[in-house]
């Protein structure tokens, strides 16, 4: 079973191939704006590079957020078009299920992403990687509180983030996000779409506005 | 020897629409597939760019496949994929760029980069063929330009708005008499029964091919102000034919003369604003009087679609530009 594995959501392009228990070939490579020019050429490099046609590929991993709201489009768009284009069996799985999968020697994994103005988007998965914390978008001095309650917890991040805590920068493991999630159940690829786990300004300003009218 | 058939499959999401079309040989159009957003964003008063992005990534798949089935074609009876770069807002673009990317990967096809303002020219070649030398007035919430074309995909530009696009101020005028979103087409269809009694000034008469129309603009603002200050009330279909009569003039004025000075055999209207029946009515009026070829695209056809994307990305495609997978949007270029 031939696995590609896509993540644009945190400003880098993680991608892989596997193939059952081998990982063919990887890409870990920050690209912050030019993910939407380099994204689809540097996937392609990777099936040139490994001789693998796109029709070979059996099922697609992509991330569908949260992060960079840009970022995820770009992965989801990518995976989608893909997927239903060439009838490719598709799941999704959250970056921060594929932040805390990649590391181990912990109790606790707490990836967090910056979301800026004092806000976090994060979760806490045990070393099952059960959820502790369900995945949101939260203020860092809340996560700070939640945290109080476990210990030897484990925290991954690319962002500078002020809290306390032993830290880890993130590397994804590809291979053990693959094996992990292959069998994750198909979704309709007219289904993939981003879960950005917050509202645009736009409607957060006009559903604040709205109950003030009410 | 017959040559063989071309079709193109055309992808836009510049704005706030998700459209896919499948046109062949640049002229004739198989099927289009046009997902709107406006219902969402007239809730918030003009097009909300994050809202749009994710409406496009919602829609894109959806749009391809309906596209496809209209035309009962399959992506192997694809010869190559056209794409619009830009200009737009560049979340929305970046969809439908990634979409077009991924279809020229996987099944290794052409894939095209066709600026947004030559497909609206375009549009036109899918109910007359281009006759050359051309005049392209491009009017929409954009752009406001003259460009002249001596041959397909051969772009020059007289003259451009210096300020506002005219789209821009209609939609602006129309926010000053109280018209909902999107109030251009509000405003064309009031100043069908008004007259122009409202004294306004004509914007820049110079002897180039450039516009202006932020005193335009300004003056209907002050004109409302003050007619509201003297407890008048605004009669706004009035109003709506006054300023129209100005802002239509003055594109007049300068396309007559570039039609006289370029020798221009066919001219063409191009963007959002060529659906305004005041426009279109006094561009007929011109053609007869120059005798010249007039053409207009068809109404559905005047806001964003795919099918002018995938007429101008035909002739593209045999002029051989040719894009990599490195292909990029801009939400600012220029056609020329």
């Amino acid at each position: 079973m031939k696995v590609l594995y896509i993540d644009t959501s945190l400003n880098y392009l993680y991608a892989g191939i596997s193939d059952e228990n081998d990982l063919l070939i990887e890409i870990q490579e920050r690209l912050e704006q030019n993910l939407s020019r380099d994204a689809v050429p540097k996937i392609a490099s990777m099936f040139e590079k490994t001789n693998i046609k796109p029709t070979e590929i059996d099922k697609i991993i992509v991330v569908d957020g949260p992060g960079s709201f840009t970022g995820i489009r770009i992965g989801i768009t990518i995976a989608k078009i893909y997927a239903h284009s060439l009838k490719v069996k598709i799941t999704t799985i959250s970056s921060l299920e594929a932040m805390a999968i990649s590391n181990d020697r912990a109790s606790y994994f707490v990836p967090i992403i910056d979301a800026r103005r004092g806000y976090v988007y994060s979760a806490i998965y045990d070393k099952d990687m059960k959820e502790v914390m369900f995945p949101q978008h939260m203020k860092l001095s809340l996560l700070e509180k939640k945290l109080e309650s476990i210990s030897d917890y484990l925290i991954i991040t690319n962002d500078e983030i002020k809290i306390d805590g032993i830290k880890t920068t993130y590397k994804p493991n590809i291979l053990k996000i693959i094996n992990k999630y292959k069998n994750r159940k198909n979704i309709n690829p007219h289904s993939v779409n981003p879960n950005y786990l917050k509202l645009t300004e736009a409607e957060e300003s006009r559903i604040s506005s709205d109950r003030k009218a009410n | 020897m017959i040559e063989k058939d071309i079709y193109i499959l055309g992808i836009e999401t510049s704005c706030d629409e998700t459209s896919f079309s499948i046109v062949k040989n640049g002229c004739e159009e198989i099927a289009t597939v046009i997902s709107s957003q406006i219902d969402i964003h007239k809730d918030y008063g003009g097009v909300v760019p994050e809202i749009a992005s994710r409406n496009h990534v919602k829609n894109i798949t959806i749009v391809l496949e309906e596209c496809l089935e209209k035309a009962n074609m399959k992506m192997k009876d694809i010869d190559a994929i056209a794409i619009t770069y830009g200009p737009g807002l560049i979340g929305s673009l970046l969809i439908g760029l990634e979409a077009a990317k991924t279809l020229s990967f996987i099944y290794n096809k052409p894939l095209i980069p066709v600026h947004h303002i030559a497909g609206h020219i375009y549009a036109n070649n899918l109910v007359k063929e281009l006759q050359f030398p051309l005049l392209a007035i491009v009017v929409s919430g954009g752009h406001t330009e003259l460009v002249k074309m001596t041959s397909h995909y051969k772009f020059q530009k007289l003259g451009a708005t210096l300020d506002d696009a005219i789209g821009e101020c209609y939609d602006k005028v129309a926010r000053v008499i109280n018209l909902a979103y999107p109030g251009g087409p509000k405003l064309d269809k009031l100043a069908k029964n008004g007259e122009a009694t409202y004294k306004l000034p004509l914007p820049l008469k110079d002897d180039d091919y450039n516009f202006s129309f932020s005193g335009l603009k300004s003056a209907v603002i002050n004109l409302v102000h003050n007619e509201e200050q003297r407890g008048q009330e605004i009669n706004k279909e009035n109003l709506a034919a006054s300023f129209q009569k100005v802002a239509i003039e003055s594109i007049i004025i300068k396309a007559k003369k570039a039609i006289k000075s370029e020798n221009i055999k066919h001219i063409v209207i191009a963007g959002g604003v060529a659906a305004s029946n005041g426009l279109r009515k006094a561009i007929t009026d011109m053609g007869i009087e120059l005798e010249v070829d007039i053409s207009f695209p068809p109404i559905k056809y005047c806001t964003d679609n795919a099918a002018m994307i995938a007429a101008a990305g035909y002739y593209a495609y045999k002029d051989g530009r040719i894009a990599d997978l490195s292909l990029n949007s801009k939400s600012n270029d220029k056609l020329c």
